[in-house]
Protein backbone atom coordinates (compact mmCIF):
# COMPACT_ATOMS: atom_id res chain seq x y z
CA UNK A 1 0.00 0.00 0.00
CA UNK A 2 1.20 3.14 -0.92
CA UNK A 3 2.00 5.87 2.13
CA UNK A 4 1.65 9.22 2.61
CA UNK A 5 4.87 9.42 4.10
CA UNK A 6 7.40 12.14 4.04
CA UNK A 7 8.68 11.61 0.32
CA UNK A 8 5.11 11.12 -0.93
CA UNK A 9 4.04 14.66 -0.04
CA UNK A 10 7.68 16.34 -0.45
CA UNK A 11 9.37 14.49 -2.76
CA UNK A 12 13.41 14.38 -3.19
CA UNK A 13 14.99 17.84 -2.33
CA UNK A 14 18.51 18.88 -1.16
CA UNK A 15 17.50 21.43 1.85
CA UNK A 16 14.83 23.49 3.28
CA UNK A 17 15.05 26.87 4.00
CA UNK A 18 13.50 29.96 5.49
CA UNK A 19 14.61 32.85 3.50
CA UNK A 20 13.78 36.40 4.61
CA UNK A 21 14.48 39.36 2.82
CA UNK A 22 15.00 42.94 4.44
CA UNK A 23 13.45 44.75 1.26
CA UNK A 24 10.57 42.55 -0.40
CA UNK A 25 8.97 39.05 -0.63
CA UNK A 26 12.10 37.12 -1.11
CA UNK A 27 10.70 35.20 -3.88
CA UNK A 28 10.69 38.46 -6.27
CA UNK A 29 13.47 39.84 -4.84
CA UNK A 30 15.69 36.87 -6.60
CA UNK A 31 13.82 37.06 -9.63
CA UNK A 32 14.41 40.22 -9.90
CA UNK A 33 18.01 40.11 -8.96
CA UNK A 34 18.53 37.19 -11.21
CA UNK A 35 16.97 38.65 -13.94
CA UNK A 36 19.14 42.05 -13.46
CA UNK A 37 22.39 39.49 -13.16
CA UNK A 38 20.75 37.74 -17.03
CA UNK A 39 20.82 34.35 -15.50
CA UNK A 40 17.17 34.54 -16.54
CA UNK A 41 15.69 36.94 -19.33
CA UNK A 42 12.33 36.46 -18.74
CA UNK A 43 10.03 35.74 -16.11
CA UNK A 44 6.36 33.56 -16.48
CA UNK A 45 4.49 33.83 -13.52
CA UNK A 46 0.88 35.54 -12.16
CA UNK A 47 0.40 39.17 -11.34
CA UNK A 48 -2.20 40.68 -9.43
CA UNK A 49 -5.12 43.50 -9.47
CA UNK A 50 -7.35 43.54 -6.83
CA UNK A 51 -8.76 39.94 -6.35
CA UNK A 52 -8.23 39.11 -10.32
CA UNK A 53 -5.06 37.19 -10.76
CA UNK A 54 -3.68 36.76 -14.28
CA UNK A 55 -0.71 35.20 -15.85
CA UNK A 56 2.08 37.55 -16.85
CA UNK A 57 5.01 37.53 -19.06
CA UNK A 58 7.99 39.97 -17.11
CA UNK A 59 10.39 40.68 -19.68
CA UNK A 60 12.18 43.81 -16.94
CA UNK A 61 13.32 43.20 -13.48
CA UNK A 62 11.50 46.37 -12.47
CA UNK A 63 8.13 45.11 -14.23
CA UNK A 64 7.64 42.05 -11.70
CA UNK A 65 4.74 42.16 -9.67
CA UNK A 66 4.21 38.59 -8.47
CA UNK A 67 0.92 37.60 -7.36
CA UNK A 68 0.33 37.36 -2.97
CA UNK A 69 -3.19 35.10 -4.22
CA UNK A 70 -2.17 32.32 -5.46
CA UNK A 71 -0.35 31.25 -8.55
CA UNK A 72 -2.46 29.60 -11.09
CA UNK A 73 -3.96 30.85 -13.70
CA UNK A 74 -3.00 29.89 -17.49
CA UNK A 75 0.66 30.68 -17.30
CA UNK A 76 1.16 28.28 -20.33
CA UNK A 77 -0.14 30.46 -22.34
CA UNK A 78 2.35 32.71 -22.38
CA UNK A 79 5.04 30.05 -23.32
CA UNK A 80 5.07 30.94 -27.29
CA UNK A 81 5.05 34.43 -27.10
CA UNK A 82 8.20 34.38 -24.43
CA UNK A 83 10.24 31.90 -26.74
CA UNK A 84 8.95 32.78 -30.43
CA UNK A 85 7.60 36.53 -30.50
CA UNK A 86 10.23 37.51 -27.64
CA UNK A 87 13.22 35.00 -28.18
CA UNK A 88 13.84 34.63 -24.56
CA UNK A 89 15.56 31.45 -23.73
CA UNK A 90 16.62 31.55 -20.44
CA UNK A 91 13.00 32.01 -18.89
CA UNK A 92 12.20 31.66 -15.27
CA UNK A 93 8.39 29.60 -14.57
CA UNK A 94 6.70 30.52 -11.18
CA UNK A 95 3.44 28.02 -10.89
CA UNK A 96 2.28 24.99 -9.41
CA UNK A 97 2.80 21.30 -10.35
CA UNK A 98 0.16 21.36 -12.84
CA UNK A 99 1.26 23.94 -14.99
CA UNK A 100 4.68 22.14 -14.87
CA UNK A 101 3.02 18.92 -16.16
CA UNK A 102 1.89 21.12 -19.38
CA UNK A 103 5.39 22.59 -19.49
CA UNK A 104 7.08 19.19 -18.64
CA UNK A 105 4.94 17.92 -22.01
CA UNK A 106 5.57 20.64 -24.49
CA UNK A 107 9.43 19.94 -23.65
CA UNK A 108 9.26 16.35 -23.84
CA UNK A 109 7.32 16.04 -26.78
CA UNK A 110 7.52 19.29 -28.45
CA UNK A 111 3.98 19.58 -28.89
CA UNK A 112 2.68 22.87 -28.77
CA UNK A 113 5.60 25.22 -28.37
CA UNK A 114 8.94 25.04 -30.28
CA UNK A 115 12.01 24.44 -28.70
CA UNK A 116 10.50 24.64 -25.28
CA UNK A 117 13.01 22.13 -23.81
CA UNK A 118 16.34 24.42 -24.25
CA UNK A 119 14.29 27.66 -23.40
CA UNK A 120 13.45 27.02 -19.59
CA UNK A 121 16.19 27.85 -16.97
CA UNK A 122 14.32 27.59 -13.85
CA UNK A 123 11.46 26.14 -12.30
CA UNK A 124 10.40 27.54 -9.43
CA UNK A 125 7.20 25.51 -8.24
CA UNK A 126 4.62 26.81 -5.71
CA UNK A 127 2.96 24.78 -2.92
CA UNK A 128 -0.49 24.59 -3.79
CA UNK A 129 -3.49 23.45 -1.82
CA UNK A 130 -6.06 23.52 -4.69
CA UNK A 131 -7.39 27.04 -6.00
CA UNK A 132 -10.89 28.54 -6.64
CA UNK A 133 -12.13 30.74 -9.15
CA UNK A 134 -13.09 34.65 -8.28
CA UNK A 135 -16.75 33.40 -7.80
CA UNK A 136 -15.44 30.06 -6.08
CA UNK A 137 -13.45 32.31 -3.65
CA UNK A 138 -16.19 34.51 -2.80
CA UNK A 139 -18.67 31.47 -2.06
CA UNK A 140 -16.10 29.97 0.08
CA UNK A 141 -15.99 32.88 1.99
CA UNK A 142 -19.41 33.55 2.18
CA UNK A 143 -19.28 29.51 3.53
CA UNK A 144 -16.69 30.71 6.25
CA UNK A 145 -17.84 34.08 7.33
CA UNK A 146 -20.93 34.96 6.08
CA UNK A 147 -20.06 37.96 4.50
CA UNK A 148 -18.32 39.27 1.14
CA UNK A 149 -14.69 40.02 1.25
CA UNK A 150 -11.86 41.10 -0.83
CA UNK A 151 -8.89 38.05 -0.39
CA UNK A 152 -5.75 39.79 -1.56
CA UNK A 153 -3.20 37.05 -0.21
CA UNK A 154 -3.18 33.30 1.19
CA UNK A 155 -0.34 32.17 3.37
CA UNK A 156 0.20 29.07 5.11
CA UNK A 157 1.62 29.56 9.03
CA UNK A 158 1.67 26.93 12.17
CA UNK A 159 -1.79 27.85 12.88
CA UNK A 160 -3.06 26.81 9.87
CA UNK A 161 -4.03 27.72 6.14
CA UNK A 162 -5.41 31.71 5.69
CA UNK A 163 -6.35 34.12 3.49
CA UNK A 164 -5.52 37.76 4.23
CA UNK A 165 -8.18 40.35 3.57
CA UNK A 166 -7.70 43.55 2.14
CA UNK A 167 -8.04 45.38 5.59
CA UNK A 168 -5.58 42.64 6.74
CA UNK A 169 -8.25 40.07 8.50
CA UNK A 170 -6.84 36.92 8.53
CA UNK A 171 -9.49 33.90 8.15
CA UNK A 172 -8.46 30.50 9.05
CA UNK A 173 -9.56 28.16 6.07
CA UNK A 174 -10.66 24.74 7.27
CA UNK A 175 -9.32 22.42 4.65
CA UNK A 176 -12.50 20.48 3.84
CA UNK A 177 -14.32 23.39 3.30
CA UNK A 178 -11.24 24.65 0.87
CA UNK A 179 -11.57 20.95 -0.98
CA UNK A 180 -15.49 21.54 -1.51
CA UNK A 181 -14.67 24.83 -3.56
CA UNK A 182 -11.32 24.22 -5.51
CA UNK A 183 -11.40 23.75 -8.90
CA UNK A 184 -12.00 19.71 -9.66
CA UNK A 185 -9.20 19.42 -11.58
CA UNK A 186 -6.90 20.39 -8.37
CA UNK A 187 -9.24 17.92 -6.64
CA UNK A 188 -6.81 14.71 -7.69
CA UNK A 189 -3.81 16.56 -7.52
CA UNK A 190 -1.33 14.42 -6.09
CA UNK A 191 1.88 16.59 -6.71
CA UNK A 192 0.93 19.59 -4.16
CA UNK A 193 4.22 20.39 -3.28
CA UNK A 194 5.44 20.86 -6.37
CA UNK A 195 7.62 17.74 -7.14
CA UNK A 196 10.01 17.79 -10.26
CA UNK A 197 10.60 21.96 -9.86
CA UNK A 198 14.23 23.64 -9.24
CA UNK A 199 12.76 25.20 -6.31
CA UNK A 200 9.67 25.01 -4.10
CA UNK A 201 8.22 28.26 -2.47
CA UNK A 202 5.85 28.31 0.19
CA UNK A 203 4.26 31.46 1.27
CA UNK A 204 4.16 32.62 5.04
CA UNK A 205 2.57 35.11 6.94
CA UNK A 206 5.14 37.33 6.38
CA UNK A 207 5.34 38.43 3.34
CA UNK A 208 9.02 39.13 3.41
CA UNK A 209 9.85 35.45 4.46
CA UNK A 210 9.27 32.21 2.99
CA UNK A 211 9.93 28.75 2.76
CA UNK A 212 12.12 27.50 -0.07
CA UNK A 213 12.55 23.30 -0.47
CA UNK A 214 15.53 23.36 -2.66
CA UNK A 215 15.18 20.43 -5.03
CA UNK A 216 18.10 20.34 -7.68
CA UNK A 217 21.71 21.47 -8.36
CA UNK A 218 20.35 24.22 -10.43
CA UNK A 219 17.97 25.63 -7.62
CA UNK A 220 20.85 25.21 -5.03
CA UNK A 221 23.15 27.51 -6.87
CA UNK A 222 20.83 29.76 -7.76
CA UNK A 223 20.21 30.95 -3.86
CA UNK A 224 24.12 30.18 -2.85
CA UNK A 225 25.15 32.75 -5.60
CA UNK A 226 22.56 35.52 -4.59
CA UNK A 227 23.18 34.94 -0.81
CA UNK A 228 26.89 35.72 -1.99
CA UNK A 229 26.20 39.10 -3.70
CA UNK A 230 23.32 40.30 -1.32
CA UNK A 231 24.93 38.99 2.21
CA UNK A 232 22.80 41.52 3.99
CA UNK A 233 19.43 41.47 1.70
CA UNK A 234 18.88 37.91 3.09
CA UNK A 235 18.67 36.08 6.41
CA UNK A 236 18.65 31.76 5.78
CA UNK A 237 17.36 30.04 8.58
CA UNK A 238 18.05 25.79 7.74
CA UNK A 239 15.11 24.11 8.46
CA UNK A 240 14.32 20.41 9.21
CA UNK A 241 11.26 18.46 8.93
CA UNK A 242 10.29 19.17 12.52
CA UNK A 243 10.02 22.78 11.82
CA UNK A 244 7.63 22.56 8.60
CA UNK A 245 5.53 19.76 10.51
CA UNK A 246 2.55 21.85 9.99
CA UNK A 247 3.23 21.90 6.33
CA UNK A 248 3.32 18.35 6.33
CA UNK A 249 0.23 18.05 8.16
CA UNK A 250 -2.00 20.34 6.02
CA UNK A 251 -0.24 18.45 2.56
CA UNK A 252 -1.44 14.64 4.54
CA UNK A 253 -4.91 16.38 5.29
CA UNK A 254 -5.76 17.50 1.78
CA UNK A 255 -3.78 14.18 0.03
CA UNK A 256 -6.15 12.17 2.37
CA UNK A 257 -9.26 14.28 0.87
CA UNK A 258 -8.02 14.08 -2.88
CA UNK A 259 -7.62 10.21 -2.35
CA UNK A 260 -10.91 9.69 -1.36
CA UNK A 261 -12.17 11.81 -4.44
CA UNK A 262 -10.11 9.79 -7.15
CA UNK A 263 -11.19 6.62 -5.29
CA UNK A 264 -14.85 7.33 -5.26
CA UNK A 265 -14.47 8.59 -8.79
CA UNK A 266 -12.64 4.84 -10.37
CA UNK A 267 -15.25 2.77 -7.74
CA UNK A 268 -18.31 4.72 -9.09
CA UNK A 269 -16.65 4.54 -12.77
CA UNK A 270 -16.46 7.61 -13.99
CA UNK A 271 -14.98 9.45 -16.60
CA UNK A 272 -11.24 9.38 -16.73
CA UNK A 273 -8.74 10.71 -19.29
CA UNK A 274 -9.18 8.71 -22.32
CA UNK A 275 -5.89 7.92 -23.64
CA UNK A 276 -4.61 6.67 -20.47
CA UNK A 277 -7.85 5.21 -18.53
CA UNK A 278 -5.10 3.49 -16.60
CA UNK A 279 -4.00 6.12 -14.65
CA UNK A 280 -6.87 6.74 -12.23
CA UNK A 281 -6.95 3.07 -12.16
CA UNK A 282 -3.38 2.48 -11.90
CA UNK A 283 -3.28 4.33 -8.86
CA UNK A 284 -6.33 2.94 -7.30
CA UNK A 285 -4.55 -0.60 -7.63
CA UNK A 286 -1.41 0.78 -6.11
CA UNK A 287 -3.17 2.00 -3.26
CA UNK A 288 -4.93 -0.62 -2.55
CA UNK A 289 -1.96 -2.88 -3.04
CA UNK A 290 -0.03 -5.02 -0.43
CA UNK A 291 3.11 -4.50 -1.88
CA UNK A 292 5.22 -2.14 -0.35
CA UNK A 293 6.56 -0.78 -3.45
CA UNK A 294 7.16 3.07 -3.50
CA UNK A 295 6.29 3.67 -7.25
CA UNK A 296 4.18 6.81 -6.83
CA UNK A 297 6.20 8.87 -9.28
CA UNK A 298 5.45 6.70 -12.35
CA UNK A 299 1.34 6.67 -11.63
CA UNK A 300 1.09 10.58 -11.35
CA UNK B 1 13.99 -2.21 -35.49
CA UNK B 2 10.50 -3.00 -36.39
CA UNK B 3 10.60 -0.64 -39.17
CA UNK B 4 13.79 -1.86 -40.86
CA UNK B 5 11.71 -5.26 -42.35
CA UNK B 6 12.50 -8.77 -42.80
CA UNK B 7 14.64 -8.55 -45.50
CA UNK B 8 16.83 -5.96 -44.02
CA UNK B 9 20.90 -6.44 -44.72
CA UNK B 10 23.07 -4.67 -42.36
CA UNK B 11 26.03 -4.89 -45.05
CA UNK B 12 24.40 -3.08 -47.32
CA UNK B 13 21.48 -1.47 -45.93
CA UNK B 14 23.41 0.84 -43.13
CA UNK B 15 21.04 3.87 -43.34
CA UNK B 16 17.67 3.87 -42.55
CA UNK B 17 15.80 5.30 -45.80
CA UNK B 18 13.16 7.77 -45.59
CA UNK B 19 10.52 9.09 -48.04
CA UNK B 20 8.55 12.51 -47.63
CA UNK B 21 5.09 12.14 -49.82
CA UNK B 22 2.86 14.90 -50.66
CA UNK B 23 -1.06 14.82 -51.14
CA UNK B 24 -3.13 17.40 -50.66
CA UNK B 25 -1.75 19.87 -48.79
CA UNK B 26 0.35 23.46 -48.05
CA UNK B 27 3.58 21.53 -47.76
CA UNK B 28 4.31 22.85 -44.48
CA UNK B 29 4.92 19.72 -43.04
CA UNK B 30 7.74 19.19 -45.25
CA UNK B 31 9.25 22.98 -44.53
CA UNK B 32 8.71 21.71 -40.78
CA UNK B 33 10.93 19.18 -41.59
CA UNK B 34 13.83 21.79 -42.76
CA UNK B 35 13.91 23.84 -39.82
CA UNK B 36 15.25 21.76 -38.00
CA UNK B 37 18.51 23.39 -39.21
CA UNK B 38 21.62 21.89 -37.56
CA UNK B 39 19.42 19.18 -35.93
CA UNK B 40 18.42 17.76 -39.30
CA UNK B 41 22.23 17.03 -40.34
CA UNK B 42 22.46 15.17 -36.84
CA UNK B 43 19.61 12.71 -38.47
CA UNK B 44 21.20 12.73 -41.86
CA UNK B 45 24.00 10.67 -40.49
CA UNK B 46 22.26 7.62 -39.22
CA UNK B 47 19.12 7.80 -42.09
CA UNK B 48 19.36 8.52 -45.81
CA UNK B 49 16.16 11.25 -47.36
CA UNK B 50 15.69 8.51 -50.55
CA UNK B 51 12.45 9.99 -51.59
CA UNK B 52 10.68 13.43 -51.70
CA UNK B 53 8.77 15.73 -53.92
CA UNK B 54 10.33 18.80 -52.59
CA UNK B 55 14.08 17.75 -51.13
CA UNK B 56 15.26 15.26 -53.97
CA UNK B 57 15.11 14.67 -58.25
CA UNK B 58 13.98 11.31 -57.79
CA UNK B 59 10.98 10.46 -59.75
CA UNK B 60 10.63 6.99 -59.02
CA UNK B 61 9.72 5.45 -55.50
CA UNK B 62 12.31 3.21 -54.15
CA UNK B 63 11.99 0.54 -51.35
CA UNK B 64 11.54 2.88 -48.23
CA UNK B 65 12.01 1.87 -44.36
CA UNK B 66 9.99 5.14 -43.15
CA UNK B 67 7.67 7.12 -45.47
CA UNK B 68 6.41 10.29 -43.95
CA UNK B 69 3.29 11.45 -45.57
CA UNK B 70 1.66 14.68 -45.43
CA UNK B 71 -1.94 16.36 -46.75
CA UNK B 72 -5.52 14.85 -47.26
CA UNK B 73 -6.00 12.18 -50.45
CA UNK B 74 -8.11 13.72 -52.61
CA UNK B 75 -10.30 11.26 -53.56
CA UNK B 76 -11.59 12.22 -57.36
CA UNK B 77 -7.39 12.46 -57.92
CA UNK B 78 -6.13 9.53 -59.66
CA UNK B 79 -2.42 10.94 -59.00
CA UNK B 80 -3.43 10.54 -55.33
CA UNK B 81 -4.95 7.33 -55.58
CA UNK B 82 -1.55 5.73 -57.43
CA UNK B 83 0.69 7.41 -54.83
CA UNK B 84 -0.92 5.90 -52.03
CA UNK B 85 -0.67 2.54 -53.65
CA UNK B 86 2.66 2.90 -53.95
CA UNK B 87 3.01 3.92 -50.81
CA UNK B 88 1.54 1.16 -49.20
CA UNK B 89 3.71 -1.47 -51.68
CA UNK B 90 6.70 -0.01 -51.36
CA UNK B 91 6.60 1.69 -47.27
CA UNK B 92 7.52 -0.58 -44.26
CA UNK B 93 5.77 1.49 -41.85
CA UNK B 94 3.85 5.17 -43.05
CA UNK B 95 3.69 8.15 -40.72
CA UNK B 96 1.07 10.68 -41.55
CA UNK B 97 2.37 13.85 -40.86
CA UNK B 98 0.24 17.41 -40.04
CA UNK B 99 -3.78 17.48 -39.45
CA UNK B 100 -4.51 17.16 -43.15
CA UNK B 101 -2.89 13.43 -43.25
CA UNK B 102 -3.93 12.33 -39.62
CA UNK B 103 -7.02 13.69 -39.15
CA UNK B 104 -8.31 15.68 -42.62
CA UNK B 105 -7.22 19.37 -41.34
CA UNK B 106 -8.31 22.20 -42.94
CA UNK B 107 -9.11 20.57 -46.23
CA UNK B 108 -11.99 18.25 -44.68
CA UNK B 109 -13.57 21.31 -42.94
CA UNK B 110 -13.45 22.97 -45.93
CA UNK B 111 -13.11 26.47 -43.79
CA UNK B 112 -9.86 27.23 -45.79
CA UNK B 113 -10.07 30.47 -47.91
CA UNK B 114 -9.91 28.42 -51.30
CA UNK B 115 -12.96 26.63 -52.47
CA UNK B 116 -12.69 23.06 -54.01
CA UNK B 117 -11.54 22.90 -57.94
CA UNK B 118 -14.57 21.45 -59.11
CA UNK B 119 -12.60 17.83 -59.99
CA UNK B 120 -11.78 18.00 -56.64
CA UNK B 121 -14.14 17.81 -54.27
CA UNK B 122 -13.71 15.41 -51.63
CA UNK B 123 -10.68 14.83 -49.27
CA UNK B 124 -9.85 12.51 -46.39
CA UNK B 125 -7.22 12.04 -44.14
CA UNK B 126 -4.70 8.90 -45.23
CA UNK B 127 -5.49 7.57 -41.69
CA UNK B 128 -8.71 7.07 -43.08
CA UNK B 129 -7.86 4.61 -46.53
CA UNK B 130 -8.04 0.93 -45.78
CA UNK B 131 -5.51 0.07 -47.81
CA UNK B 132 -3.07 2.33 -45.85
CA UNK B 133 -4.70 1.73 -42.89
CA UNK B 134 -1.84 -1.40 -41.81
CA UNK B 135 0.90 0.52 -42.63
CA UNK B 136 -0.11 3.50 -40.82
CA UNK B 137 1.52 2.96 -37.46
CA UNK B 138 1.98 6.38 -36.26
CA UNK B 139 0.06 10.25 -36.83
CA UNK B 140 1.84 13.40 -36.15
CA UNK B 141 -0.85 15.72 -34.77
CA UNK B 142 0.42 19.74 -36.23
CA UNK B 143 -0.16 22.69 -38.53
CA UNK B 144 2.55 21.78 -38.96
CA UNK B 145 4.05 20.33 -36.41
CA UNK B 146 6.78 22.39 -34.59
CA UNK B 147 10.27 21.11 -36.37
CA UNK B 148 11.21 19.84 -32.58
CA UNK B 149 8.36 17.45 -32.73
CA UNK B 150 9.72 15.87 -35.26
CA UNK B 151 13.25 15.61 -34.02
CA UNK B 152 11.98 13.96 -30.82
CA UNK B 153 9.96 11.47 -32.98
CA UNK B 154 12.38 10.88 -35.72
CA UNK B 155 15.25 9.98 -32.29
CA UNK B 156 12.34 8.00 -30.66
CA UNK B 157 11.12 5.89 -33.81
CA UNK B 158 15.29 5.37 -34.59
CA UNK B 159 15.83 4.43 -30.99
CA UNK B 160 12.27 2.82 -30.27
CA UNK B 161 11.36 4.46 -27.74
CA UNK B 162 8.23 3.21 -27.15
CA UNK B 163 7.11 5.10 -24.31
CA UNK B 164 7.48 8.14 -26.21
CA UNK B 165 5.42 6.69 -29.87
CA UNK B 166 3.03 5.11 -27.59
CA UNK B 167 0.53 8.30 -28.10
CA UNK B 168 1.31 8.88 -32.06
CA UNK B 169 0.33 5.35 -32.36
CA UNK B 170 -2.84 6.09 -30.04
CA UNK B 171 -3.39 9.20 -32.93
CA UNK B 172 -3.53 7.01 -36.14
CA UNK B 173 -6.75 5.41 -34.53
CA UNK B 174 -8.11 8.72 -33.28
CA UNK B 175 -10.59 11.14 -34.71
CA UNK B 176 -10.07 13.46 -31.92
CA UNK B 177 -8.73 16.66 -32.81
CA UNK B 178 -10.63 19.72 -32.50
CA UNK B 179 -10.95 22.33 -29.90
CA UNK B 180 -14.71 20.42 -29.04
CA UNK B 181 -12.33 17.89 -27.69
CA UNK B 182 -10.83 19.23 -25.70
CA UNK B 183 -13.93 20.52 -23.81
CA UNK B 184 -14.98 16.93 -24.28
CA UNK B 185 -12.56 14.51 -23.56
CA UNK B 186 -11.05 17.35 -20.86
CA UNK B 187 -13.22 20.20 -19.59
CA UNK B 188 -16.60 18.27 -19.70
CA UNK B 189 -14.89 15.46 -17.23
CA UNK B 190 -13.52 18.05 -14.69
CA UNK B 191 -9.87 17.22 -15.89
CA UNK B 192 -9.26 20.60 -16.81
CA UNK B 193 -6.62 22.37 -14.30
CA UNK B 194 -6.62 25.50 -16.05
CA UNK B 195 -2.67 25.66 -17.61
CA UNK B 196 -3.28 26.75 -20.77
CA UNK B 197 -0.98 24.45 -22.83
CA UNK B 198 -4.08 23.98 -25.63
CA UNK B 199 -3.94 27.62 -26.03
CA UNK B 200 -0.74 27.62 -26.76
CA UNK B 201 -0.74 24.62 -29.00
CA UNK B 202 -3.20 25.92 -31.24
CA UNK B 203 -1.62 27.70 -34.48
CA UNK B 204 -4.95 29.55 -35.29
CA UNK B 205 -5.77 30.67 -32.51
CA UNK B 206 -8.80 29.30 -32.37
CA UNK B 207 -8.11 28.53 -28.35
CA UNK B 208 -8.16 31.16 -26.28
CA UNK B 209 -8.00 31.47 -22.39
CA UNK B 210 -10.68 32.95 -20.01
CA UNK B 211 -8.86 34.19 -17.23
CA UNK B 212 -12.10 34.60 -15.24
CA UNK B 213 -12.94 31.24 -15.01
CA UNK B 214 -9.56 29.90 -15.63
CA UNK B 215 -10.65 27.49 -18.59
CA UNK B 216 -9.96 27.50 -22.69
CA UNK B 217 -12.20 28.85 -24.67
CA UNK B 218 -13.08 27.45 -28.50
CA UNK B 219 -13.61 29.55 -31.45
CA UNK B 220 -15.42 26.77 -33.74
CA UNK B 221 -14.46 28.60 -36.95
CA UNK B 222 -11.04 29.38 -36.56
CA UNK B 223 -10.19 25.63 -35.73
CA UNK B 224 -8.19 23.91 -38.91
CA UNK B 225 -8.60 20.51 -37.11
CA UNK B 226 -5.01 19.97 -36.70
CA UNK B 227 -5.10 17.90 -33.16
CA UNK B 228 -2.56 19.96 -31.57
CA UNK B 229 -4.36 21.37 -28.81
CA UNK B 230 -5.82 17.84 -26.99
CA UNK B 231 -2.54 16.28 -27.70
CA UNK B 232 -0.83 18.83 -26.45
CA UNK B 233 -2.96 18.78 -23.20
CA UNK B 234 -1.44 17.48 -19.53
CA UNK B 235 -4.47 15.82 -19.23
CA UNK B 236 -4.89 13.31 -22.65
CA UNK B 237 -1.99 11.81 -21.65
CA UNK B 238 1.16 11.72 -20.13
CA UNK B 239 4.05 10.23 -20.71
CA UNK B 240 5.46 7.05 -18.87
CA UNK B 241 7.23 7.34 -17.12
CA UNK B 242 7.80 10.71 -15.82
CA UNK B 243 10.46 12.71 -17.56
CA UNK B 244 12.87 13.78 -15.02
CA UNK B 245 14.68 17.07 -15.99
CA UNK B 246 17.79 18.16 -13.56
Amino acid sequence: MLKLDRQFLFGKLKGIYEVTCIKENPLQFILKEMMKEEFIDGVIGTTQEGVKVKPQLFIAPEEIRLSRLYFHSGQNTFLKKAIQKYRLNKIAIVAPSCIFDGLNKTQYYGIGCNWAKTAVALKVGILCLGITSEEGLECELLDITGESKEIVRNYLSPEGYFFETNSGEKIKVNMETHHHYINSGCKYCLNLSARGSDITYIPLQNDRSGIFILRSERGWRTLGILQKKFPEAFKFRLLGFKDISYVEDLLRQKLILNIDYILERVEMGLPVPKWNSNRFRKFYRLWNSVNDVNIEEEAF
Amino acid sequence: MFFLGQDFNFDSDFKVKLGFFHFSSCSGCQVAFLDMFEDLVEILDTVELAYSNMLTKKKDVPRLHIAFAEGALCIEDKRHLSLAKELAEKANIVVTVGGCASFGGIRRLSVGSQAPQPSHQSFIPLTEVELLKQKIKYAIPGCPPNPSLLYNFMIALLEVNEDFLQPFEFMANSKDACGFDVVKEVINKGLCVGCGTCVTACPSRAMNFNYHYNRPTFKPTLCVHCGSCLAACPQSFKPYPQPIYT
